[in-house]
């Protein structure tokens, strides 16, 4: 299982960043944190839809607890792919289905990078994690 | 006297925008180019001096608001040299254009018949064309085009008694290339295909003559050549245009009309149904005036100069392949197969740099390349060769950050 940042670290992290490149080299830095996804679990049935880049995400659940696996072709997409998750790993359906999750991504301070037409393709996968 | 940028960047405010303390360097031109001041002006002076309705009404404002118009008609005709003012016919765009030639012609289409486009198409100049062969059971055919965009001899057998329309794009939206419209038009030619050329990508930087290039129809759209968005042009030989069937019916396109039938008015205003886009019109004419008024030759090769300055500057870098031809391009189409598109773009916009990520409404022809999409620069004549080597020397940037 993938051992990610806690969502307030990544927050804090990100609202540090005063500049686009800032937030970009910050991205990058948290997109090593996602452990990748082999081959066979980029499958089509796995794929979000609505993605600029490609983006693939698995749910499996462990005692009860949702346990994500996440990737993308788009580097930066990962970055954001481990943000997201930190928000709702290990949490049950129920408390992330009560979540307001556009609400929480804001604060990640993702500025143009979810205001762009990359946003569809996030609220692809924040549909996909409470559905 | 050679064409500089710095003698016309002041007529294009907004390139003095800034972002994150850097300045705009604004290289998605092949996408929309910016407006020049006195093409701002013209729409502003329409809206202060002449707003009315064309063509109808019997007053000063409605007058003055028509001869903006028909004068604006005038300048397109002088602008590709098309004769009589009749052949142009005002459009929302390319796309609209090309999708009015389609449904026009649609009734000489038979079954088996064939529409010939090229392996080059932007979606705009594919899907009408595929539609209309699903409509009449024809068939559509495609040109196999290289990258390189040269003429083969084997291309001839392309072109048969059947083909009955033929569609290529002057210039590739998403590589840059030129088609070898001379051969191809000759071709189409000989077999009496109708024939239209997609110049969406041409009109801002090569002077297009349709009576040399002697095609049916030419289409682009105003926005690309330093217009207005929403106004686009259809050129056509009066015989094509008239063999054409109205796509649009109601007001402005009739001369007498009853509840049994409906006599449509002549040419030009056949094919223009309802209120036109008045200030587009004007807009576009003076984007024409603009670029008139520059040496266009010397222009081009300024374009073409800044395009080769990032060819030359990233060929020889193994971790990059460009698409483009080497010369005689005004926008480079590149792609590092280790990185994805989508975060060079992210790259570059953070430092202001603003170029293009993606298949480029192309997917057949990123099919043809191998790619899933490119990192388009293209260039416009207020860009600068500093712009260019910072387009680059950014991109190696994310390139040395990005690679894993």
């Amino acid at each position: 299982m993938t051992h990610l940042l806690d969502s307030q670290t990544i927050q804090s992290r990100l609202q540090a960043c005063t500049s686009k490149e800032a937030t970009f080299k910050e991205l990058v830095a948290l997109s090593n944190q996602l452990e990748r996804l082999t081959d066979e679990d980029k499958s089509e049935e796995h794929k979000v839809k609505g993605c600029e880049s490609a983006v693939w995400l698995i749910e499996e659940h462990i005692d009860g607890m949702c346990h994500f696996k996440a990737d993308s072709d788009a580097k930066l997409m990962r970055g954001v792919l481990v943000a997201v998750l930190s928000l709702v790993q290990g949490k049950s359906k129920a408390d992330i289905q009560a979540m307001d999750l556009v609400q929480e991504l804001t604060q990640f301070n993702l500025g143009s990078y979810l205001t762009s037409s990359r946003t569809n393709g996030v609220l692809g996968i924040l549909k996909k994690l409470s559905s | 006297m050679a064409f500089s940028s710095n003698n016309i960047r002041s007529d294009f405010p907004i390139l003095k925008v800034t972002t994150d303390d850097h300045p705009i360097v604004y290289l998605d031109n092949a996408a929309t180019t910016q407006k020049p001041l006195a093409v701002l002006q013209s729409i502003q002076d329409y809206y202060l001096y002449s707003n009315a309705n064309v063509h109808r009404g019997a007053h000063f404002l409605s007058d003055r608001a028509t001869s903006a118009f028909e004068n604006a008609r005038d300048t397109v005709a002088n602008f590709l040299n098309a004769g009589q003012n009749s052949h142009v016919i005002w459009t929302k765009g390319t796309t609209e254009s090309i999708n009015l030639v389609a449904y026009g012609l649609e009734h000489l289409i038979e079954t088996d018949d064939e529409i010939l486009i090229t392996s080059l198409e932007h979606h705009a100049n594919l899907v009408p064309w595929q539609q209309l062969a699903f409509r009449t059971g024809a068939r559509l055919r495609v040109l196999p085009l290289t990258s390189t965009g040269e003429w083969e001899p084997e291309y001839a057998s392309y072109f048969t008694d059947k083909t009955k329309i033929f569609a290529s794009t002057h210039i590739s939206n998403a590589i840059g290339v030129a088609t070898p419209l001379a051969d191809m038009l000759n071709e189409a030619k000989k077999v009496g295909a109708y024939t239209l050329i997609d110049g969406a990508q041409a009109v801002a930087h090569y002077e297009v003559d349709v009576e040399t290039l002697d095609c049916d129809f030419y289409v682009f759209s105003g926005h690309k050549m330093y217009g207005p968005t929403g106004i686009g042009v259809l050129y056509g030989k009066s015989a094509a245009l008239e063999i054409l069937l109205p796509y649009q019916t109601g007001g402005e396109m009739v001369r007498h009309v009853a509840y049994q039938a409906t006599e449509f008015n002549v040419l030009p205003y056949r094919l223009e149904a309802g209120t036109p886009h008045i200030e587009g019109a004007i807009g576009l004419a003076a984007a024409c005036d603009y670029l008139t008024k520059q040496d266009r030759p010397e222009l081009l090769k300024w374009e073409q100069n800044l395009a080769k300055t990032v060819y030359d500057e990233l060929y020889l870098d193994p971790r990059i392949e460009i698409y483009s031809p080497s010369s005689n391009t005004t926008l480079v189409s590149l792609s590092v197969p280790d990185v994805h598109t989508l975060d060079l773009n992210s790259y570059l916009d953070s430092k202001g740099i603003g170029v293009r990520a993606g298949s480029h409404c192309a997917h057949p022809l990123m099919e043809q390349l191998g790619v899933g999409s490119t990192l388009r620069a293209s260039f416009a004549c207020y860009n600068t060769k500093e712009e260019a080597e910072r387009f680059c020397e950014v991109l190696l940037e994310a390139i040395d950050l990005l690679a894993d």
